[in-house]
């Protein structure tokens, strides 16, 4: 009790930003809001019926699912690899190292947009460079059907990810002490069995931080889908995040988007519980 | 009735002068107010800057608080506002502004303007936003659609005149398209950005209407033979392709590059070509239609007031009487390149040759039917929805409209 005064600045603040804009999105999805935004009264748990009875649901559902987990192995695969090559020596490490993080740095609705217009069939400089290369024989619409349209968005998703991964990724490189390296070439371990034995096991904190982040941020991503595939009709191509939002700018139906929003956030809490119980990743390593 | 006994109680309220900031008493009373408008392009925004200070010079009490949204997330912003119990005095929108009525939260049109300016303006276009008889919305800006069609390929594809009917339209587009080389007839929006127009446009020339006694009426005959002939375009390859995901401003943006043969547009285009194209070779048509009656979409915005019960109404109308006289008027309708809704208005367009087709199309614009509580979600499923027409039958889509547009919301 003494201590208190002490936490109550960050009490305040937790309740503030975390607590109560969580509890009121709660207690909006059990209210009945007219189309314009009129509070109505209790509604029980017909938002949520009403949630389960959305015929594109297990659609999008299937969708969020290939979102997160596709965008996140590929994103920690590659910066594993980009963190191993940029923890060498070599000249013009620092800038690269600079320039690794332009993607990261710019805002995700630019480059998303950026990559809208490269892919554009009549003037996108991709498609052209594509036709003039041979690839495909006439410019093609990727961003035209619910297929291409989303992997094209998951491959720009995993474009600004990669930058933040392989910088945890380094950290957690440069924390491995030389002598332990050292100490498994005169043990006589290979590249491999180093990297696989010695390397990677030191890399679990670093990787479960990267993978936990990149989880929450890439399943609750909206602008890369909302810009590169919100022209395409119906929901073949809608994640949980990107179909809420239809469902308040679309259907204005905020009391059912706020109860997929309340089901949204029991997803993810429940997709980090098992990650955190299942992979354990904070366990200590014992050499 | 509601109405009337909240006005009643801001009367009775400003009777004890109860909010009056420094007090000094009758006309001189300092009031705010809020002003919520959207932006159509760069001028919008110093338009009203200058008018807002060109209007408090004139009215030092009055204080008007500006703010400025883009079409994107004006609606948005509108329904925090609500949700907050907190609207603005004075909004402009399209049709969804006097749909706020259904509400009781606004102002009778002939409230909010002096009786001088409600006789000055265009009587169809307060028509076109009546909520049961009554309007709430004074029409800012008006503008129909037609066919933008470019005439250096229509001479490539020996098409001597623009097709008025939607036969003319497959044929000359399917001539247009076989011309290769990336060039396509008719440019087809069907995107999210606004697939209700284009569809409105289809179906209003085949005599559809989206509403019937309040109802939405979506899955009609009509509509279903005006959606199947669209699916007939796109399959003859007489579009450009992947129509369903084609935004409406990019597509622009190509028949600008001269790609595409004819493109439905509004006013604004005319000056967006000037500039970006002064070199394209186009002209403008009345808008196919089945039989080649004419008929095309209209579209109006709307100024409303809300009544917050505040002694507010007198200042909303000396600044909306403010924006309507000539001279203020006629340069936010040159700035933004629309149709003047009011008859002084009309006179001082009627002197400019690009806007001739569009004013001549206004007897035959039909409206949306936005004032309807249940349009926002209808036009909403249009734009998430009839795109698919490219890949599922018409009958499936207009069934999933017609399914979300029934929702009680």
């Amino acid at each position: 009790m003494q201590a208190l005064p002490w936490l109550l600045p960050a009490l305040v603040l937790i309740v503030g930003v975390v607590i109560f804009p969580a509890g009121y999105m709660v207690y909006t999805s059990f209210r009945d809001l007219s189309r314009f935004g009129k509070d109505r009264g209790w509604a029980g748990f017909e938002n949520y019926v009403r949630v389960f009875g959305l015929d594109p649901l297990p659609t999008v559902l299937t969708n969020t699912v290939v979102w997160t987990v596709g965008t996140v192995v590929v994103t920690v695969l590659l910066s594993l690899v980009l963190a191993q090559f940029l923890n060498k020596k070599f000249p013009g490490r620092k800038v690269l190292r600079m320039v690794i993080i332009v993607p990261w740095a710019a805002s995700v609705v630019m480059t998303s947009t950026v990559f809208v217009y490269g892919l554009d069939p009549f003037y996108g400089i991709i498609n052209k460079f594509l036709v003039d290369v041979g690839i495909i024989d006439e410019p093609y619409g990727f961003l035209k059907n619910a297929t291409s349209g989303f992997l094209s968005a998951m491959a720009v998703a995993v474009f600004v990810s990669v930058p933040f991964t392989t910088f945890v990724v380094l950290a957690g490189l440069q924390t491995i002490p030389h002598d332990v390296l050292e100490a498994a070439s005169i043990d006589g371990a290979g590249k491999v069995q180093t990297y696989w034995s010695v390397v990677f096991p030191m890399l679990r904190p670093a990787l479960a931080v990267a993978a936990i982040i990149n989880i929450i941020n890439v399943f609750n991503s909206l602008p890369i889908l909302k810009t590169m595939t919100g022209a395409i009709p119906g929901n073949d191509a809608d994640t949980t995040t990107t179909f809420m939002f239809k469902l308040i700018q679309n259907d204005r139906q905020i009391d059912t988007a706020s109860a997929l929003s309340v089901v949204n956030f029991v997803v993810i809490i429940v997709v980090i519980g098992v990650y955190l119980k299942v992979v354990k990743p904070m366990r200590e390593v014992n050499a | 009735m509601a109405v009337a006994v909240a006005t009643a109680a801001a009367l009775g309220l400003a009777g004890c002068g109860s909010d009056s900031g420094s007090g000094s008493g009758g006309d001189g009373e300092n009031v705010s107010l809020e002003l919520l408008v959207p932006i159509y392009g760069d001028k919008t925004k110093p338009y009203w800057e200058q008018l807002v200070k060109d209007f408090e010079a004139e009215n030092s009490n009055i204080d008007v608080k500006l703010e400025t949204q883009s079409w994107d997330d004006i609606y948005n912003v509108m329904t925090t506002k609500m949700q907050n119990n907190k609207p603005p005095d004075i909004l402009e929108l399209d049709a969804a502004g006097p749909a706020y009525a259904t509400d009781g939260a606004l102002y009778k049109a002939e409230e909010i303007v002096s009786p001088e300016t409600y006789e000055d303006i265009e009587p169809a276009f307060i028509d076109s936003a009546k909520i049961d008889g009554q309007a709430y919305g004074v029409p800012t800006v008006a503008s129909t659609r037609a066919l933008f069609y470019n005439k250096t390929l229509f001479e490539q594809a020996g098409i001597t005149a623009p097709p008025k009917t939607w036969d003319e339209l497959l044929d000359a587009s399917k001539k247009i398209s076989a011309l290769g080389g990336g060039v396509y007839g008719y440019g087809m929006p069907l995107g999210s950005e606004e697939a209700q127009a284009e569809t409105s446009i289809w179906a209003y020339g085949n005599g559809a209407s989206w509403e019937k006694d309040g109802k939405m009426t979506i899955d009609t005959p009509e509509a279903k033979e005006a959606l199947t002939f669209m699916k007939k375009m796109i399959d003859e390859g007489a579009t450009q392709p992947n129509p369903g995901a084609t935004d409406r401003t990019p597509l622009l943006d190509v028949f600008i590059q001269g790609k595409i043969g004819m493109i439905e547009g509004l006013p604004p285009i005319v000056g967006q070509i000037n500039e970006k194209a002064p070199d394209l070779d186009w002209a403008i048509a009345p808008s196919p239609t089945k039989d080649g009656e004419p008929v095309t979409l209209g579209v109006a915005d709307y100024f409303v007031g809300f009544n917050k019960d505040e002694d507010k109404q007198e200042s909303i109308a000396k600044f909306l009487d403010f924006f309507y006289q000539q001279d203020n008027y006629v340069k936010f309708n040159d700035n933004e390149g629309f149709i003047p809704a009011t008859k002084s208005g009309a006179e001082a367009a009627a002197a400019k040759p690009e806007l001739k087709t569009f004013l001549e199309s206004l007897p035959d614009a039909k409206f949306y039917p936005a004032t309807n509580p249940a349009w926002g979600q209808t036009s909403g499923a249009f734009k998430s929805d009839v795109g698919q027409i490219e890949t599922k039958s018409v009958d499936e889509v207009l069934k999933s409209i017609q399914a979300k547009a029934d929702v009680e919301g």
